[in-house]
């Protein structure tokens, strides 16, 4: 190996991990290639597509434009660590029942969004459904029933 | 118990069962396949769209620590080159020359994609560049010379005409005509290409993971391009995340990666990044079409002139060339579901300095609906007539079905008229034509389009087709439970849930009791895979086949272990029983069990297990789906930017399997018809330099620039198994030409009309000025 390693402690998914990574390396590289939570997917490595978001303490960052070193002490949640340890989360339950996937690679990433937003906004309107989601990109649904699933998350199920 | 004898299955808006895996990011993709002591590859591919290559130093690059092996054309040269029907193939890393940017030159096998990705800027390479050959009509006549020099830069001429064109085309009272063109597109899918491959250590048989639409047809082509016995390579498609066509092809990558594989008996992995997919995927359209309409003073269309010209790129795409079928099968279907009754097409197909031109959704069908539509709408135009009247005057009528269209394809019946009146009825069309005016007096530019298509589908020769028949197995293991087997290669569309419900209503099982297996040329009969909009109709009419020939099966194990007669048998949630007399009844489990362990009892003339395999091929030769598009778009005529704010379907795909997952398909097309009418495009610099490079420069739709939508849906069954249509890309051949339309109605004071997709905000003001000025 031509270039050197530092050890890195982080928190992901409220697990501690200690790895020895490469300064250069992604955070979604040491995710998916060294930790093996292959759930966060690399779709335009430009911070375009968001196919690889993760949370940084709780805010939805793109794991492909942070080094895995920028991570250092902080705590990171993929979309293994919001999937309950039996079936599925509320939202997963949401965009299963409102077919909010086809081909699923950018699920992960439009789930950390979205959940992320209805966390801070739990009864968000349409336009601000849409707004949120324009940073993930999804090639397969024109997003119709996405919006269905994170909207039929309010509280008054999806009702205006 | 009648009801036990419906389908209770098809038609149901069953959820998925693939989703909970890629809910919960346990999905297995191709980059999610890793094996100790796996190898990474990286290309080093042309900066030259067209170059001689004067000197390659390889040494650094060989020296670097890390590195396992670099190849060039001289350890791997194996050509993509179907000799029967081109003239040029392309080495799978470039021989002497280089043809386009991002043409695959030199593969460094390393470690790891850093380490290799180190090594390839120590690759050094001379290039004497020539001048590209970068524009279509210049091609056409060999300007400015040869892309290759032992033949001329068209590489597909056709010519068709009806009998009696001309006199009925000069005789007409009325003509018009204009150049409709498309420009560079790809799928983008949002997973990037990748293959990997490894030697079996046990059988030391070659093992290629692919992300492809085809297993069966990846496997023969990596047998015969590396000359490897097909029962010695075993193709297994993983998770795959978007094909749109794109992954229909084989492509260079694959056949190193392969090859890499054999060389170094280690496992070797290749994943593109978004810059090399935008570079090295098939690109898709590339059309340039001039065209003559003839019409009467009525708007009734009597003729259509079209010379249909498309940019194939430097070399053919393996096994086919996307220009062809974007040309060919829009000669073919370029009238659409209207009655008219000449046409003559002439066709160029060009080489050039630009990336492999392959297939992306509705291949031919969003330059022919925009030149179909377009047409309609400048007739009705002319003759101050209102478009939705035009289509009136010229579609189909029900009784002429089966109806033969001027190029000989034979529709099938369709609700053409229904569809296009429950259209308008959904958009509310008269409302919006007089609150259109008055929007147009106080400055607002709202517009309506309408997009009337036929999508032809399971046809016996697509690009994804490699046969016209689909091949099923379904097998009960000894515990009841069902395994089926197919050669699709579904990418997103819901395969394992639509082809269980076929087979749970045959064989009266419960769908969580099925299991779909696909991609894996072990476990699946031969196929020809997913694409052409072929896997519900013949797809699932294999496997209505097959169970079909199961159930009878099942029939006459349960007649005969229940003493009754086999017309008496009905079937349903995992058991058999007498009709009428429910409490005679045994499970579908002891029916297993009989057949695979208690073989004395197996009915006379019954082979021992439960296993069918049953091949599929329609007898038609392609069966149309129909429907309509309306979008409304308003533009702002200050900035140019352009917003499709309703959007309604009706769509007439045959018999429905899910109507959930349909609609899911409709919504992903409209959206990507979005992209095409006003964001995606491909752009070529005069340097033949591909300056869309990012997902900053080549822009896909995001969640804010598609509507809702609202979608009917119509069946007309086709005569086929089940009477399913296929319906995956009937909603990218008919959006594109319904929002250019919504676009042109809403600059008809500006007499303007697009001629051009995409429609970017400065063409908009530029039509706007024209006429402003």
């Amino acid at each position: 190996m031509a270039d050197e390693r530092s050890v890195v402690e982080l928190t992901v998914n409220g697990r501690p991990y200690r790895v020895e990574v490469s300064p250069r390396w992604s955070l979604a590289d040491v995710l998916r290639h060294r930790l093996g939570l292959t759930g966060t997917h690399v779709g335009c490595e430009q911070g375009v597509c968001g196919a690889c978001t993760v949370w940084l303490d709780g805010e939805p960052v793109r794991s492909c434009l942070l080094f895995a070193v920028q991570a250092a002490g902080h705590e990171i949640t993929t979309v293994e660590g919001i999937t309950p340890a039996e079936g599925l989360s509320p939202l997963q339950e949401a965009f299963h029942r409102h077919h909010a996937l086809q081909c699923g690679y950018c699920t992960p990433g439009m789930l950390l969004t979205a959940e992320a937003l209805l966390r801070r906004n739990p009864a968000p309107d349409e336009a601000t459904v849409r707004e949120a989601l324009t940073g993930n990109l999804c090639r397969c649904t024109g997003y119709q029933f996405i919006v269905d699933a994170v909207l039929s998350m309010r509280p008054s199920g999806g009702e205006d | 118990m009648a009801q036990a004898m419906r389908p209770q299955m098809m038609g149901a808006r069953v959820s998925r069962v693939e989703d909970p895996r890629l809910l919960s990011g346990q999905a297995r993709y191709l980059d999610d396949i890793q094996v100790p002591g796996m190898l990474e590859i990286a290309f080093v591919r042309s900066p030259h769209a067209a170059a001689d290559i004067i000197y390659m130093d390889l040494e650094a690059a060989r020296q670097y620590p890390g590195v396992y092996a670099v190849l060039t054309y001289d350890e791997c040269p194996v050509w993509l080159w179907d000799k029967a029907t081109y003239e040029v193939g392309q080495p799978v890393l470039a021989h002497g020359e280089v043809q386009y940017v991002g043409q695959p030159v030199v593969a460094i096998v390393a470690e790891d994609r850093y380490v290799a990705e180190d090594a390839a800027e120590l690759v050094r390479i001379d290039y004497r560049p020539r001048t590209p050959v970068l524009n279509m009509r210049d091609a056409l006549h060999d300007q400015p010379h040869r892309v290759h020099a032992h033949t001329p830069n068209v590489f597909f001429h056709q010519e068709y005409q009806t009998p009696g064109f001309d006199e009925a085309f000069r005789q007409a009272p009325h003509h018009l005509s204009a150049t409709f063109r498309t420009n560079r597109q790809t799928a983008v899918t949002i997973e990037p290409r990748g293959t990997a491959a490894m030697i079996d250590p046990a059988s030391g048989r070659l093992t290629v993971y692919a992300s492809t639409q085809s297993p069966h047809r990846m496997r023969e082509d990596i047998s015969r391009l590396l000359d490897i016995p097909e029962h010695l390579v075993r193709v297994v498609v993983p998770e795959v995340g978007g094909g749109f066509g794109m992954k229909a092809n084989c492509y260079p990558e694959d056949i190193v990666v392969a090859r890499v594989a054999q060389m170094l008996r280690r496992p070797v992995k290749w994943v593109s990044d978004r810059t090399e997919s935008l570079l090295s995927d098939v690109h898709g359209r590339d059309d340039i079409h001039d065209v003559e309409v003839a019409f009467d003073a009525d708007g009734r269309i009597i003729a259509i002139r079209d010379h249909l010209m498309a940019d194939g790129g430097a070399y053919p795409a393996y096994p086919f060339s996307g220009a062809v079928g974007e040309t060919s099968l829009a000669a073919r279907v370029l009238t659409g579901p209207y009655d008219i009754p000449h046409l003559a097409t002439v066709i160029d197909c060009t080489y050039s300095n630009k990336t492999p031109l392959g297939a992306y959704r509705g291949v031919w069908g969003p330059i022919a609906s925009f030149i179909q539509e377009g047409v309609v709408d400048r007739v009705a135009r002319y003759l101050g007539l209102d478009p939705a009247e035009v289509r009136r005057r010229n579609l189909i009528h029900d009784d002429q079905f089966p109806y033969r269209n001027a190029a000989g394809m034979i529709y099938d019946r369709g609700s053409y008229r229904e569809s296009f009146e429950d259209a308008l009825a959904l958009i509310g069309y008269d409302e919006f034509r007089r609150q259109q005016a008055m929007d147009r007096q106080q400055g607002r530019y709202r517009g309506i389009g309408i997009s009337v298509f036929v999508e032809p589908t399971a046809m016996a020769s697509s690009e994804a087709g490699s046969v016209g028949y689909e091949s099923c197995t379904i097998r009960i293991e000894p515990s009841g439970r069902v395994t089926a087997a197919l050669g699709l290669g579904p990418t997103g569309q819901g395969h394992e849930t639509t082809m269980a419900q076929l087979i749970a209503d045959e064989l009266g099982v419960n769908l969580e009791d099925i299991v779909i297996l696909h991609g894996d040329t072990d476990s699946a009969p031969y196929g020809g895979g997913t694409g052409g909009s072929r896997s519900g109709p013949i797809g699932g009419g294999a496997a209505l086949v097959a169970g079909r020939q199961m159930r009878e099966r099942l029939i006459k194990y349960a007649a005969h272990l229940l003493e009754a007669g086999e017309e008496d048998i009905e079937l349903g949630h995992g058991e058999a029983w007498v009709a009428g007399v429910p409490e005679r009844s045994i499970s579908i489990r002891t029916i297993a069990e009989t057949a695979y362990t208690n073989v004395r009892r197996i009915p006379e003339g019954l082979p021992i297990g439960l296993e069918v395999t049953a091949r599929y091929l329609p007898k038609r030769p392609v069966s149309f789906s129909n429907g309509t598009h309306v979008a409304e778009v308003e533009v702002d005529v200050r900035t140019g930017i352009v917003r499709v704010v309703r959007y309604a379907v009706v769509n007439d795909c045959g018999r429905l399997i899910n109507p959930t997952i349909v609609e899911g398909q409709i919504q992903g097309g409209v959206a990507q018809g979005i992209g095409a009418v006003l964001l995606e495009a491909l752009n070529y610099d005069e340097n033949g330099q591909l300056v869309t490079t990012s997902l900053l420069d080549y822009l896909l739709p995001e969640s804010t620039d598609v509507p809702q939508m609202i979608i009917q849906h119509r069946e007309t069954p086709s005569d086929g198994e089940g009477g399913i249509k296929g319906m995956g890309e009937g909603s990218l051949i008919a959006s594109p030409a319904a929002v250019a339309n919504a676009i042109s109605d809403a600059l008809a004071p500006f007499d303007a009309f697009v001629d051009t997709l995409p429609v970017t905000p400065d063409m908009v003001l530029a039509m706007v000025q024209r006429k402003g000025a």
